[in-house]
């Protein structure tokens, strides 16, 4: 299942394609650079700051229904860990293949890491255990 | 920078939500030309959509 990244800020799509071809760091970038003027897109997802027309760090992982699966925001100050980032994807990624059953803790990073099965009333108060796969 | 500290709105769209359906004036690098990027294309497509949204271009990202 393939993914498409989209960035977006409230620059033009001028802008996008200034600062794309002047940023040597921006040389080989084949995503989609997405403009928001308006903050209308932003709005929608709660990251346009009214006070200065600029979007907090957001990132959002919407499914091939177009559902929202995925939400981080972060103030000004501080960046985004792409590892994190591409960790939750899978993650995803992963239990939409499995179909709803299967849940993915906190440690979970790739396919063959430990899952949690059917969590249910049996799991209550014995996780430990179940994260032991006894 | 205090303007900058205040509190922002709570995400309209909830988690395990519909997004609404929305189109977005773009630049396609790969392209070297703009163009429109439309969530019904990708839900059309089958294809997983990460929007990646930060403060502002010739900043560090």
């Amino acid at each position: 299942m393939g993914c498409d990244i989209v960035t977006c800020s409230t620059d033009t799509k001028f802008t996008h394609l200034a600062w794309q071809r002047s940023e040597k760091e921006l040389a080989n970038v084949k995503y989609t650079m997405a403009a928001d003027p308006t903050g209308k897109l932003s709005r929608m997802f709660g990251v346009y700051n009214e006070d200065n027309g600029l979007d907090l760090r957001g990132s959002f992982l919407i499914d091939p229904e177009g559902k929202l699966m995925g939400s981080e925001m972060n103030f000004y100050n501080l960046g985004r860990n792409i590892e994190e980032q591409l960790r939750k994807f899978k993650a995803n990624i992963y239990m939409a293949k499995k179909g709803g059953n299967e849940v993915c803790p906190s440690k979970w990073k790739d396919e063959g890491d430990k899952t949690l099965v059917n969590p249910g009333a049996k799991m209550v108060g014995r996780v430990h255990e179940a994260l032991q796969g006894s | 920078m205090a303007e900058t500290m205040t509190a922002t709105t709570p995400p309209p769209v909830k988690l395990g939500q519909k997004v609404p359906e929305f189109d977005v004036e773009t630049f396609e690098p790969s392209k070297g030309d703009f163009g429109t990027f439309r969530l019904r294309d990708q839900i059309a497509n089958k294809r997983w959509t990460l929007l990646f949204f930060y403060p502002a271009d010739f900043t560090f990202v």
